[in-house]
């Protein structure tokens, strides 16, 4: 047996899924040294979850398949060690911790783990409190997991598969439910058994903005092959990073920053001219209206007294933290959320849902039921007896080529492409997006931003809900802010984003207020 | 040990004393030891405690025990329409009632241990054997009221991308979105649970239930009280079976009597509310 | 060097009964045939509960006492072979759910939709899984709904075998086949877990009417005399179950079992 000198490492390592054609993982020879915070970066698809999947034996024996090479976790050979066999060497966290939960409460869902290894309850009752304290759980022990917040539940799923004595922590995907102060939390959690506890974590994630300052080395993943490094250089190569890397990189700074505070002290020396005014919008005739409006659900107002209007041709972008009414707001609009009081126009009347508004959910597995991706936008088409051709739609949305697949044999990225395609299909003039970025990697999230552009142009509103700052700033023409129920900021984004702690887009952050996008920091340095 | 053991009765405990109460009023049709026993599990049921889902499950039995008085006795007057059976008398209407009473009286001394019992409780208590089937059932109750949310999500969903959600045509865009998530959720849930090493080997418990002094009376006072009924079952002795052709008056034997009051121990034993 | 990994659950210690599988599956259907026979006892033995008197109230305890512990007997030799994987485990829990949160709503008279999930479930993954779902997801819903109770194993049981036989059905080679079997199957079940739930408390309406059971009877006129009882008592309540699970079955089954199908694939399903 090798010594355990490295916490996980990676021999030539080939994997192809059963039924696939191309192989997920070629030839991967990867070691993560022990204390070391890891981020496994690259476009869906590339390999990233499997290779995380691989640390602790679930590939290959959880899902079958083709696999060589030799992939060791402190030692222990994964074809030789099952899955279970490896519980005490390595976490595993999935993408939706709410999913992963086997027993209701807290604390026994902490102790689930031990209790599979045989752990006497002595020693059982120790481990949990220590893991209570470790991630600040204490408060929650006796909470039943369904009530738990996204945040929270994160937390208690690392705490869960930590319970066991692991000293090897792989997250698919940590912050990608999580509002920004949620996602903070938790990287901040992980950081704490880096450096306080010494223990190993590797995180795959899109949102690089909000990992890239935190970890020690990335692993850029490319159609399976993984090129490992320090996080500047792997990001640089994968042409994948941050705002603030990516105008690195094309003004040629070097190193190109990862994080604000490195981009400021690089900033210090160039000048920028004004910042550009708000993009001339042409203000169209309004379409949806609301009139103090209130929500309230049991007696408590979630939207109080809401004034807004939408115009033709706006995409609005809804924001604040998790619960401040974004979705009631949404719901609202579509029409199947009663007013308490107050009032929703679409053309003078009511809104009816589907005809007038049509909203895309954040989880696009909501509404995809089709066999092929061209039957899923015909069946909205069907139901509105309009006689479009479902090609047209996937031709908006970029994803012609993906019209005889099955939906459900597509990444998340996709899917949601998809969902927006079978929900602008209505031909609704209002369309609304709630949180659209979810698990979508940067191209995917291209095509939308096009896609939505497009409908502005064409004359088309659009309302985007999005904890997405970046989004936001890329493609909102107006933002709106609300904080329990109220709209506390509604205007052009450059004043309302850059008078914001929270919700700041990083060029903001870096150059000051109206510095939105990377595009118009490279349009002015240039 | 935990810091809740010992604070709520065994599981077990429940399991006995309902039992032998079912047993008890399973075999007599005596309307004064039923009458006892619906009163001493309506007694127990008070001196537990409850949540408001509990109260609601009990109020259920109630309702159903009456019901099953009512439809009972209704039976036999309706025999009366097939010509075969034969006359409506005073005897077999009694004796249809008393089979009614019979049945109410299980019923309230099950609607009492449903009320009373924890179902996550129940399950932890499988023995190590059934394990894996008894954590397939508490998982179902745990995810059930994420199902019935997840149904709602997407019929609200569907109709918000402009498909009819009414009608039977619609049931295939409501059923498979609600199936395929369920399906994703049980990949996730078996991947985390073999990372966190089910199945490994032998297993230990967090939270081992403790036998109270107050569970372990309810047990020995459970079976004794059935064994009296067991003994005035097998002996004959007790009226249990009032005469109904003719009608004659139910017996009260004083040891039956003392066997209905030690069923309600339950009721004096102190309970702390569950967690 | 390339390794294709078998993808079957790594080998549990087997409890000694299961070890050799030609006893395992004999022993099985001994199981099964008892748990029949705790249904049927009142055909085979009219002899078993002594002479009829007038008001032999007291013998249904005996018997169904006997029942039950026979019922709870099948079960636990089911359920407790060891072993079934957290994927198996998993899935029992999220189509358990799904039966729990369709009792609640869906019925109508004898027709629960939460069959389809049972008659499904059963057809796609198999007679074992099928009942296991059938046992473990009655129970659930027992717990959910507060429906503990002495008729509780003969439930679980009866939809147990609802949910084996789909598993039993064969699959043909088109969608036709296959739908066609299971929604023929979904009538006949339907009446026949009637059928069967009806035996269990039929010997205790002992009112001596022409429709109640008589110890004392032939089994060939007991026979007569229940389905005289189930054609008054219980037809057309199950007719609903019948009619309805066939077209639940014709209407969602394909959709269904093709969501079923392909998640055992990803899954790498090797069911029990």
């Amino acid at each position: 047996m090798t010594p355990a000198n490295d916490a996980l490492r990676y021999d030539g390592v080939s994997f192809t899924y059963p039924d696939a054609d191309a192989p997920a993982l070629v030839d991967v020879d990867v070691t993560v040294a022990p204390g070391c915070f890891a981020l496994a970066a690259g476009p869906t698809g590339a390999g990233k979850s499997t290779f995380l999947r691989a640390a602790n034996g679930l590939v290959p024996h959880f899902t079958g398949g083709r696999f060589a090479g030799r992939v060791r976790a402190e030692g222990r050979d994964t074809l030789e060690h099952a899955p279970r066999a490896l519980a005490d060497v390595v976490a595993f966290v999935p993408q939706d911790p709410g999913a992963s939960f086997v027993v209701d409460r807290v604390e026994d869902e902490l102790a689930y783990g031990m209790e599979n290894l045989g752990v006497g309850p002595a020693h059982m009752r120790r481990r949990v409190e220590e893991m209570l304290d470790l991630l600040d759980l204490a408060a929650l022990r006796d909470r039943s997991v369904r009530t738990l917040s996204g945040g929270e539940r994160q937390r208690v799923a690392i705490a869960a598969a930590l319970a066991a004595g692991p000293r090897i922590v792989v997250l698919d995907e940590p912050t990608s439910q999580l509002d920004p102060q949620g996602a903070e939390d938790v990287m901040a959690a992980l950081q704490r058994l880096v450096h306080d506890h010494g223990m190993t974590v590797v995180v795959a994630e899109h949102r690089l903005e909000r990992v890239a300052g935190w970890v020690d080395v990335a692993l850029g993943f490319d159609r399976g092959r993984v090129t490992g490094g320090d996080p500047a250089t792997v990001l640089r190569m994968l042409a994948l990073g941050p705002p603030v890397a990516r105008l690195g990189w094309s003004v040629g700074w070097d190193p190109a920053p990862l994080t604000v505070r490195d981009a400021r002290r690089a900033a210090r020396a160039a000048t920028l001219p004004e910042p550009p005014g708000a993009a001339p919008a042409a203000p169209g005739p309004v379409l949806a209206e609301t009139a103090g409006l209130t929500v309230a659900y049991d007696g408590r107002p979630a939207l109080r007294e809401v004034d807004l209007r939408i115009l033709a041709g706006e995409v609005v972008a809804v924001m604040g933290r998790n619960g401040a009414g974004k979705s009631t707001l949404l719901g609202a609009f579509a029409g199947v959320r009663e007013p308490s009081a107050g009032t929703v126009r679409i053309g003078g009347h009511a809104p009816r849902p589907g005809i007038d508004a049509a909203l895309c959910p954040q989880d696009p597995d909501r509404i995809l039921f089709a066999d092929s991706v061209r039957a899923e936008v015909g069946a909205t088409l069907a139901a509105r007896s309009s006689h479009d051709d479902p090609g047209a739609w996937l031709e908006r949305l970029g994803i012609a080529e993906l019209s005889a697949r099955h939906p459900r044999d597509l990444s998340a990225g996709q899917r949601l492409l998809v969902a927006t395609a079978a929900t602008a299909a209505t031909g609704a003039p209002l369309l609304l997006l709630d949180e659209p970025t979810r698990g979508l990697d940067p191209d995917a999230k291209a095509r939308l931003v096009r896609f939505v552009r497009g409908r502005a142009a064409e004359g088309d509103a659009t309302v985007v809900a999005t904890h997405d700052v970046e989004l936001a700033a890329a493609v909102a023409t107006r933002i709106v802010m609300l904080g329990a129920g109220d709209v506390v900021a509604d205007g052009d984004p450059a004043p309302v984003l850059g008078d914001s702690y929270v919700f700041a887009p990083q060029m903001t952050r870096v150059f000051g207020e109206g510095w939105l996008t990377v595009e118009q920091v490279e349009v002015a340095l240039a | 040990m935990s810091r809740t053991a010992g604070a709520a009765i065994h599981p077990a405990a429940w399991i006995v004393w309902a039992s032998c109460a079912g047993f008890a009023a399973f075999v007599t049709t005596d309307p004064v030891y039923l009458l006892l026993l619906v009163s001493v599990a309506w007694f127990v049921h008070a001196g537990a405690p409850r949540t408001s889902t509990s109260a609601r499950s009990f109020r259920v039995f109630i309702v159903a025990a009456l019901v099953a008085v009512v439809l009972r006795t209704a039976l036999a007057f309706l025999g009366a329409l097939v010509p075969s059976i034969g006359a409506v008398t005073a005897s077999t209407i009694a004796f249809a009632f008393l089979e009614g009473l019979r049945l109410g009286a299980i019923l309230v001394v099950f609607g009492t241990f449903n009320g009373v019992t924890d179902p996550f409780g129940l399950v932890r208590m499988a023995p190590r054997r059934f394990h894996e089937p008894a954590l397939a059932a508490a998982l179902a109750l745990s995810i059930a009221p994420r199902t019935i949310a997840s149904a709602g999500d997407v019929r609200e969903a569907q109709r918000l991308r402009g498909l009819p959600v009414s009608g039977l045509r619609s049931l295939p865009s409501l059923a498979v979105p609600v199936l395929e998530r369920g399906m994703e959720e049980a990949s996730t849930l078996a991947e985390s649970m073999d990372a966190r090493g089910h199945g490994r080997g032998t297993r230990s418990r967090y939270r081992p239930q403790g036998w109270s002094v107050g569970a372990i009376a309810i047990v020995v006072t459970s079976i004794v009280a059935a064994g009296i009924f067991l003994g005035a079952s097998i002996g004959g002795w007790g009226g249990l079976h009032p005469a109904t052709s003719p009608i004659g008056w139910p017996a009260a034997d004083p040891r039956l009597l003392t066997a209905i009051a030690l069923l309600a121990t339950p009721g004096l034993v102190r309970t702390e509310a569950r967690p | 060097m390339n390794v294709t990994i078998d993808t079957r659950p790594v080998a549990e210690p087997t409890p000694w009964l299961a070890r050799t599988p030609r006893i395992r599956s004999a022993l099985l259907v001994a199981a099964n045939l008892l748990g029949l026979a705790a249904f049927v006892w009142p055909f085979l033995v009219p002899s078993l509960a002594g002479p009829s008197d007038e008001n032999h109230a007291g013998d249904g305890p005996w018997i169904l006492l006997a029942l039950g512990a026979i019922l709870l007997a099948l079960l636990f030799l089911e359920l407790g072979r060891g072993g079934l994987g957290p994927k198996t485990v998993a899935l029992l829990g999220v189509l358990g759910a799904a039966m729990v949160a369709l009792r609640l709503p869906g019925f109508v008279a004898g027709f629960s939709a939460m069959f389809l999930v049972v008659l499904v479930a059963g057809n796609a993954f198999g007679p074992s899984f099928g009942f296991l779902l059938g046992a473990v997801g009655t129970f659930a819903s027992g717990l959910f709904l507060g429906g503990l109770g002495p008729w509780l194993p003969f439930q679980m049981v009866a939809v147990g075998w609802v949910g084996a036989g789909a598993g039993l059905l064969p699959h043909g080679r088109t969608w036709t086949t296959r739908l066609t079997w299971l929604a023929g199957y979904g009538v006949l079940s339907g009446y026949a877990f009637g059928v069967i739930m009806g035996l269990w408390f039929w010997p205790f309406l002992t009112d001596g009417s022409a429709l109640a059971w008589s110890p004392a009877a032939s089994t060939v006129t007991n026979v007569r005399r229940y389905l005289a009882f189930y054609a008054v008592d219980a037809f057309v309540w199950d007719t609903f179950r019948a009619v309805g699970n066939a077209v639940l079955v014709l209407l969602v089954g394909r959709p269904v079992l093709g969501a079923l199908d392909r998640a055992a694939r990803r899954m790498r399903l090797d069911v029990v």
